[in-house]
C-alpha cells in the first residue's frame, strides 16, 4: 500500500477560504456604504453637531443647546410649525381620498383606458415642481385675468387675491397641492386593487354583499397596506413642503404660509444663521420619525400584508 | 334542497381578437334533488363555465337555468340561494374565520343570536371551533378548505356548488377531504354539484358523473355505468386510470386481424359487427382486462396475443406491463407476481367478455 505524498502547500485557513469565496461581494457592497457614509452620514452627523454650534466659516463656537432654546422661543417658528400641521391635515387625507375615488373609477374601465388614464394623472408628477408653481401662479392671479377668478366669477363672487392674502394663502397652497399630483398613488393603488383576487368579489356577490358592504368590508381593508403607505409618505412629504411656498408666496403673506421647511430654508440662506437652522432641521426630522412611528402603531394593527 | 335543471344550455364567449369560443354548446341535463353530480373533464371543457352559469357568475348565451321551480336567468347570484366553495378558497384574508363564516349572514341581516349558533354548528360539523378566531393565514390547505366549506353550509341554501376544491391539495389531503365531503353530502343531505378534472375524484365523490368535452356532455351516468359502459373513445379514455387501450383491428369474418396478431371471435360478436366486414374497428379493453399468461385462474386462454414488453412498472400491488400493437401502446395491468422484464417475449390474455369496440369516425361505441 502506498503512502501518500505529504501536502507541499499549507491548509487553507477558514477566513482566507471565507474571503476568496465572499471577497466579491464586500468589494460591490463597500461603493454604496462609502457613498452612504460621505454623501449621507457625515453631513447629517456635521449638521448635528452644528445644531450645538454658533456657525461660522470661519470658526464655530460651542454654545451647547442655545440654538434649541432660541428656537422654541421665536414666534415664528411656532407659526411655521402652525401652517405645517395645518397644510398636512389639509392635504394628506383629502388627497387620499381624491387618490382612492379616482384609482376606483379608472379600476372599472377597459385596459386601453386605464392606460391612457394612469398616464394623464403620473403626469404632473414627471413634470418639475418649478414648472406646476408657474402654471398655479396663473389660476391664481389675482385680478380677473386669473383663471380661478373667472369662474368664480361665473357664480358673481368678486375676485379673491388667493396668494395676497392672509386668510386664503394658505388655503390656496392647499387647493393646490389638492388639484396636483395623484399619479403615484393611483398606480399604487390600481396595483392593489388589481391583486385582490376577483373570486373574494364573487363569493361576496353569493354572500348577499351589497356593492356599498363589498367596498367598506373587502375592498377598502385589503387597501389598508397601500393607504397607510401613502399616509406616511404624504405626512413626510407634506412636512418637508418647500418648492410652492418657496416659488408662490416666499412663505408670506405676514408669515401665513411659511413651513418649516422653508423657515429652515430661510434661517439658513438669508440669515445664514447654519447653526439655529441644522436644530431647527433635526426637530422637524423628530418630529417626522415620531409621527410615522405612531402612524404604523395605530394604523397597521389590522393591516393584511 | 332543489333540482338543478338545464335546458339547451349554451355559453359563447366573444373576443374582438380571437373570435367567438363556444365554452358551452348546448346542454341539457338535471340533477335530482340531494343528488351528489360531478362535472368531469380536462381544461377547457366547460364544466366550470356551467358551475357559474348555476352560480349566475356567468350568464348563458342562451337557454333557461332551472333551480328548484324557478327559472333562474335573470337573477343575481344572491337570489339563487346557492353557496359556492371556489377553487383558491376565496376566504377574505382580512376577517378570522368566525367573520368569514358569518359573513353571508350578517349581509342577510340575521339576528345575532341565530348567526353565532350557525356558526358555531358549521364549526363544530368541520372541526374548526379552536380555530375560529384566527385568520386565513394561520391555517392549513386543508383547514381553509373547510372553512370555505363551512361558509357555503351556514346558509344553508337549496344547492351546494364546488368548483375544484381539492386541486391545491397535497395527495393525501385530497384523499382525506373526499371522504369527508362523502360524509358531509350523507349528512346535510344536500344537492351538490361538483367540477373537478380528476377522474378518480369524480369516480369515488359522484352519484352521477357528467362528462363534458369541447363543451359538449359525452355522457351522464352513474360510475360504475361509465367504467363499464362508455359511449365513445372519449369517456373510456378519460376514465379510468390507466386508460383504456384502444387497438386498430380489421374484422374478417370471425377474424379480427391486427398488426403481429388476430383474434377469432364467437359468432355473435362477428354478427354484431356485421357492418364493419372488412373495414377498420377500434378495439378498446381497459389494462386489467388484459393479462400475463402464467397468472392462475385467466378466464380462458383463446384471445392471446404475443407481444415484446416494452416496460414494465412495479406498483406493489400490480404491475404495469407495456408493449405495443402497431403503432399503439398497450398496457396491461398484471399480478405483481407475473414474470415480466423489458425485451421479453410474452403472451398477453385479453378477456374479450369486457371488451368494447369503436367505430374509428365517429369515435361512438358500437352496440354489437
Amino acid at each position: 500500500m502506498q503512502t501518500a505524498p505529504a501536502q507541499s502547500r499549507p491548509p487553507r485557513t477558514p477566513m482566507k477560504g471565507y474571503m476568496r469565496e465572499y471577497g466579491w461581494a464586500y468589494l460591490f457592497i463597500l461603493a454604496p456604504v462609502l457613498l452612504f457614509l460621505i454623501f449621507t452620514l457625515y453631513p447629517v452627523a456635521s449638521a448635528f453637531l452644528m445644531s450645538f454650534q454658533q456657525y461660522s466659516v470661519m470658526g464655530s463656537e460651542w454654545i451647547g443647546t442655545d440654538n434649541y432654546t432660541r428656537m422654541v422661543k421665536d414666534e415664528v417658528f411656532w407659526k411655521s410649525m402652525w401652517n405645517t400641521v395645518l397644510f398636512t391635515v389639509g392635504t394628506v387625507p383629502v388627497n387620499i381620498i381624491i387618490t382612492y375615488a379616482l384609482s376606483f373609477f379608472i379600476f372599472q374601465m377597459k385596459d386601453k383606458w386605464q392606460t391612457f388614464f394612469k398616464a394623464t394623472m403620473y403626469l404632473p408628477a414627471v413634470a418639475s415642481g418649478v414648472t406646476i408653481s408657474v402654471v398655479w401662479l396663473a389660476i391664481f392671479d389675482p385680478t380677473h385675468a386669473g383663471l380661478l377668478n373667472r369662474f368664480i366669477g361665473l357664480f358673481g363672487f368678486d375676485p379673491v387675491i388667493w396668494l395676497g392674502k392672509s386668510d386664503t394663502a394658505l388655503f390656496s397652497l392647499i387647493l393646490m397641492n389638492w388639484l396636483g399630483s395623484h399619479g403615484a398613488g393611483i398606480i399604487l393603488y390600481l396595483a392593489a386593487m388589481g391583486g385582490i383576487p376577483k373570486s373574494l368579489y364573487e363569493a361576496a356577490d353569493i354572500d348577499h354583499a351589497s356593492g356599498w358592504s363589498k367596498f367598506w368590508r373587502i375592498t377598502w381593508p385589503l387597501m389598508k397596506p397601500t393607504t397607510l403607505y401613502l399616509l406616511v409618505t404624504g405626512v413626510i412629504t407634506s412636512f418637508q413642503v418647500f418648492i410652492s411656498v418657496y416659488l408662490m408666496t416666499q412663505g408670506g403673506p405676514n408669515f401665513a404660509t411659511t413651513t418649516i421647511a422653508y423657515l429652515i430654508y430661510n434661517t439658513a440662506f438669508n440669515f445664514y444663521e447654519f447653526g439655529l437652522a441644522s436644530a431647527q432641521s433635526f426637530v422637524l426630522a423628530a418630529l417626522i420619525i415620531v409621527i410615522s412611528v405612531i402612524q404604523f402603531k395605530y394604523f397597521s394593527s389590522d393591516v393584511e400584508y | 334542497m332543489a333540482r338543478v335543471e338545464f335546458r339547451n344550455i349554451r355559453k359563447e364567449f366573444v373576443d374582438d381578437n380571437k373570435g367567438t369560443f363556444t365554452a358551452v354548446a348546448g346542454s341539457n341535463f338535471v340533477i335530482e334533488d340531494k343528488e351528489f353530480v360531478v362535472f368531469v373533464g380536462p381544461s377547457g371543457c366547460g364544466k366550470t363555465t356551467s358551475l357559474r352559469m348555476i352560480a349566475g357568475l356567468e350568464r348563458q348565451t342562451s337557454g333557461d337555468i332551472i333551480i328548484g321551480d324557478r327559472v333562474v336567468n335573470n337573477l343575481h347570484p344572491k337570489d339563487r340561494d346557492i353557496a359556492m366553495v371556489f377553487q383558491d378558497y376565496a376566504l377574505y384574508p382580512h376577517m378570522t374565520i368566525r367573520e368569514n363564516l358569518s359573513f353571508g349572514l350578517r349581509n342577510l341581516k340575521k339576528p345575532k343570536a341565530y348567526i353565532e349558533q350557525k356558526v358555531a354548528q358549521a364549526a363544530s360539523i368541520l372541526g374548526l371551533e379552536s380555530m375560529i378566531d384566527r385568520k386565513p393565514r394561520e391555517l392549513s390547505g386543508g383547514q381553509r378548505q373547510r372553512v370555505a366549506v363551512g361558509r357555503a353550509i351556514v346558509r344553508d341554501p337549496q344547492v351546494f356548488l364546488f368548483d375544484e376544491p381539492l386541486s391545491n391539495l397535497d395527495a393525501k389531503l385530497r384523499v382525506q377531504m373526499r371522504v369527508e365531503l362523502s360524509e358531509l353530502h350523507k349528512r346535510l343531505e344536500a344537492t351538490i354539484v361538483y367540477v373537478t378534472h380528476d377522474q378518480v375524484e369524480a369516480m369515488t365523490l359522484g352519484e352521477r358523473i357528467v362528462v363534458m368535452n369541447n363543451g359538449i356532455i359525452q355522457q351522464i351516468a352513474s360510475p360504475t355505468e361509465l367504467y363499464a359502459n362508455p359511449q365513445n373513445m372519449f369517456v373510456a379514455g378519460f376514465i379510468g386510470s390507466p386508460p383504456m387501450n384502444f387497438i386498430d383491428v380489421t374484422k374478417e369474418g370471425n377474424v379480427l386481424r391486427m398488426e403481429g396478431g388476430s383474434f377469432t371471435i364467437p359468432d355473435a360478436m362477428a354478427r354484431g359487427l356485421s357492418k364493419y366486414e372488412n373495414k377498420p374497428l377500434i378495439l378498446g379493453v381497459r389494462p386489467e382486462h388484459i393479462s400475463g399468461e402464467d397468472l392462475p385462474g385467466t378466464p380462458n386462454h383463446e384471445y392471446t396475443y404475443a407481444g415484446k414488453i416494452q416496460v414494465v412498472e412495479h406498483l406493489g400491488s400490480e404491475n404495469l406491463v407495456y408493449f405495443r400493437i402497431g403503432n399503439r401502446t398497450v398496457t396491461a395491468k398484471v399480478h405483481p407476481e407475473t414474470t415480466g422484464y423489458p425485451g421479453m417475449d410474452k403472451t398477453f390474455i385479453f378477456n374479450f367478455d369486457k371488451v368494447h369496440f369503436f367505430d374509428p369516425e365517429t369515435e361512438q361505441r358500437i352496440d354489437w
